[in-house]
């Protein structure tokens, strides 16, 4: 008995300690891929929005409040993401930043919009924007927009009759390969090799050489960081010699890291680049991401870093911790950079959630990704 | 005293069971739905390898199967409970099928067929996307309603969950004491000793297989209302390892063992969550810690500690005495 009481005490004092602390403080979760095979764009994710949170912590928080930043691993496994998500609503927190694999977005999302919490993701699966959840919000543009800004590449620039298609054959692969299928249908320009692999697989040999012998003009890769970084040393090994050009993963730091010389000259339209260092923000954020964590920050890093301050903006904006307040203010929401400097880019979000933005063509030129055009927002 | 001793523990356990999510956040109670669905499905595996020492590696495809039958069925309208019994009659036949010529070959070469089956299974969930989905998945399964009871809340789905795993439980108790389950062991133990008794083995391990092939479908149809969203990574070979892992763990062969393994897999992990980066790490260490210095699994703690605090049961001193039966 007197255990019962004793264990009904500690429950009330914690009880009372945490509803003290939740005056203080605002708790924004972080749930990403900290391990399994989505660790290289969730540790980055993570670092992003970490160093977001430092600087609005130093900016006064988040109406007056310090802003609070719990982790939460979903071991890259879509049901552990569920229960991360649902644990971080139990833990109180107002906004969610993350998951970035679509797979896992697309189980927890439920769970958030359940709850009316909403959530920034860094997944780019067309799915998700279109299942009409009014609380999930991309930090970059879905695989149905970026991958037809690809388009004028493949048709003015490299003048491609034939080409092939290598993918990843996951939720996130199969979304841009069918998007850019369909789009190469469109104008005419022909599929010749469709060579879809497995996440986490090891060895290209075959499906570089299948590509090899197709004939192709270019090869549109489109593959999570680490099977992107072995298909290009396996590409350079048998000295495939057309153009590689990818969507977001094929340039990024993590993947040169990674193929080290094999990266040379891969060409990708990103949504947004550290290395597009001539944008003052992104210049500084690449200069503060480098000294706190010595290395080059991914496009996850800043996506992450994106995320944590539009709550803060949109926040500040509704004027209160309403989850449905920011989800009608997120509709058609535009946050131009003149008035909120650290978008680092003018963006906007549709009533969907899905987001537009200026974004860049980037090339592989001595081990670092170059700038190599813009692409206006669409 | 023995005897009151078990049903008393058993009662323990699920008053337990019982107050477990009471007082508990949406997060906890999800954790203990997932334990209690994959101690059903180790508890299938535990009598294709604890009873009748048949390493499989396809239950993981065997939940997916009955997933995707249920999901199916409930987004086209039909009841839980009566989508759950073709789910479960195919994985049964399935396990009939699959087994009849894959039970021709045993231990490691059965642990790669069925591994095979599991790939080809991941495989046609993913590519057939006209009625999987693909890698899209399903998405949006509505939980079972019974009018008065409404498992949509997390609470309520628990217990849902915890009745079935009581059916389950009490079914399987009653499988290893038939006389299958007496074969099951026989065979076990000395396969030509029972043969020659008269066992059909042949028969008697297709059958383990078979139900424990159930069990398997029973549990993915229960995470198709749990998690409202299947996908085939969810039920990859990583997973029919990770369930193999339970049954080891916890102690193959034994009642509870599946119980204990799941708890070990499922909520070990979640308990070690404080440490933050490091709590995959210290998981791993501690299972591999268990398996070198309790290889017959956790339940095998009890033993080794009862002996060594009570001395072992000897009943002739010149002649070395170990357990059987379990």
């Amino acid at each position: 008995m007197n255990r019962k009481i004793l264990l009904a005490l500690s429950t009330a004092l914690l009880m009372g300690v945490s509803s003290v602390q939740a005056q203080d403080v605002a708790k924004i979760a972080m749930v990403a891929e900290l391990s399994g095979a989505g660790a290289p764009a969730g540790t980055n994710w993570r670092d992003g929005i970490k160093i977001a949170i430092e600087e609005i912590n130093a900016d006064g928080g988040i109406l007056g409040k310090q802003v609070e930043l719990p982790e939460y691993d979903t071991q890259t496994d879509p049901q552990v993401s569920r229960a991360m998500v649902q644990k971080a609503i139990d833990d109180g927190a107002f906004a969610i930043l993350g998951t970035i694999y679509s797979g896992s977005t697309l189980v927890n999302m439920l769970v958030a919009q359940q709850s009316e919490i909403p959530q920034f993701v860094g997944s780019e699966a067309p799915t998700i924007v279109q299942k009409g959840n009014p609380f999930v919000f991309r930090t970059s543009s879905g695989a149905q927009k970026g991958v037809p800004a690809l388009v004028p590449y493949f048709t003015d620039t490299l003048k491609a009759q034939k080409v092939g298609i290598a993918w990843v054959n996951n939720e996130f692969g199969k979304g841009g390969r069918d998007v850019f299928a369909a789009e190469m249908e469109k104008i005419g320009i022909e599929v010749i090799a469709d060579v879809p692999s497995e996440q986490g697989a090891t060895d290209y040999a075959s499906d570089v050489a299948k590509l090899k012998d197709s004939g192709a003009d270019a090869v549109f890769v489109y593959m999570n960081q680490e099977e992107a970084a072995r298909f290009l040393i396996e590409a350079k090994k048998q000295g495939l010699s057309m153009p590689l050009v990818g969507e977001v993963t094929l340039t990024e730091a993590k993947v040169i890291e990674l193929a080290g010389g094999a990266a040379e000259n891969a060409i990708a339209h990103v949504g947004v680049t550290a290395t597009a260092t001539e944008i003052p923000g992104i210049a500084e954020f690449n200069e503060k991401f480098v000294a706190q964590f010595k290395r080059n920050p991914t496009h996850d890093a800043i996506k992450g870093y994106i995320g944590a301050w539009a709550t803060k903006y949109v926040t500040e904006k509704v004027g209160e911790f309403d989850g449905a307040k920011f989800a009608d203010a997120m509709k058609n929401l535009c946050l131009p950079v003149a008035e909120y400097p650290r978008m680092l880019l003018d963006t906007c979000w549709d009533e969907t959630g899905e987001m537009s933005r200026p974004s860049f063509m980037v090339q592989v030129k001595d081990g670092a990704p170059v700038v190599i055009g813009t692409v206006p927002a669409n | 005293m023995r005897s009151l001793l078990r049903p008393f523990l058993i009662a323990l356990l699920l008053l337990a069971a019982i107050v477990a999510p009471i007082g508990q956040g949406n997060y906890i109670t999800y954790v203990l739905t997932s334990w209690l669905i994959f101690s059903i499905a180790s508890m299938g595996l535990n009598l294709t390898l604890g009873y009748a020492g048949q390493i499989s590696l396809a239950q993981a495809s065997f939940m997916a199967i009955g997933a995707y039958t249920t999901a199916l069925l409930t987004l086209a309208g039909w009841h839980w409970m009566a989508a759950l019994v073709p789910a479960l009659l195919l994985c049964f036949v399935i396990g009939l099928v699959l087994g009849y010529p894959a039970l021709r070959v045993k231990g490691h070469f059965l642990a790669f067929v069925t591994l095979a089956f599991n790939t080809l299974v991941f495989l046609v969930l993913r590519n057939e996307d006209w009625l999987t989905g693909g890698n899209y998945g399903l998405v949006g399964m509505p939980r079972p309603d019974f009018g008065f009871f409404s498992t949509m809340k997390q609470h309520n789905f628990y217990y849902f969950t915890l009745a079935i795993t009581i059916v389950a439980a009490a079914i399987m108790w009653w499988i290893v004491r038939s006389p299958w389950g007496r074969a099951f062991k026989a065979l076990r133990e000395n396969p030509i000793r029972a043969e020659s008794l008269g066992v059909d083995t042949r028969r008697i391990t297709l059958l383990a297989f078979a139900i424990g092939s159930a069990y398997g479908g029973l549990a993915g149809a229960l995470v198709t209302p749990l998690v409202q969203f299947i996908e085939p990574g969810s039920f990859a070979v990583a997973h029919s390892f990770r369930i193999l892992l339970m049954v080891v763990v916890g102690g193959a062969g034994f009642f509870f063992g599946p119980f204990l393994g799941a708890g070990v897999v499922i909520l070990l992990p979640e308990m070690l969550r404080f440490t933050e980066g490091y709590y995959l790490i210290i998981y791993a260490a501690l299972v591999i810690l268990m398996l070198v210095f309790t290889p017959k699994g956790l339940i095998g703690v009890w033993d080794l500690l009862r002996n060594r605090l009570f001395g072992k049961a000897q009943i002739r001193a010149d002649v070395k005495q170990e357990p059987t039966l379990k």
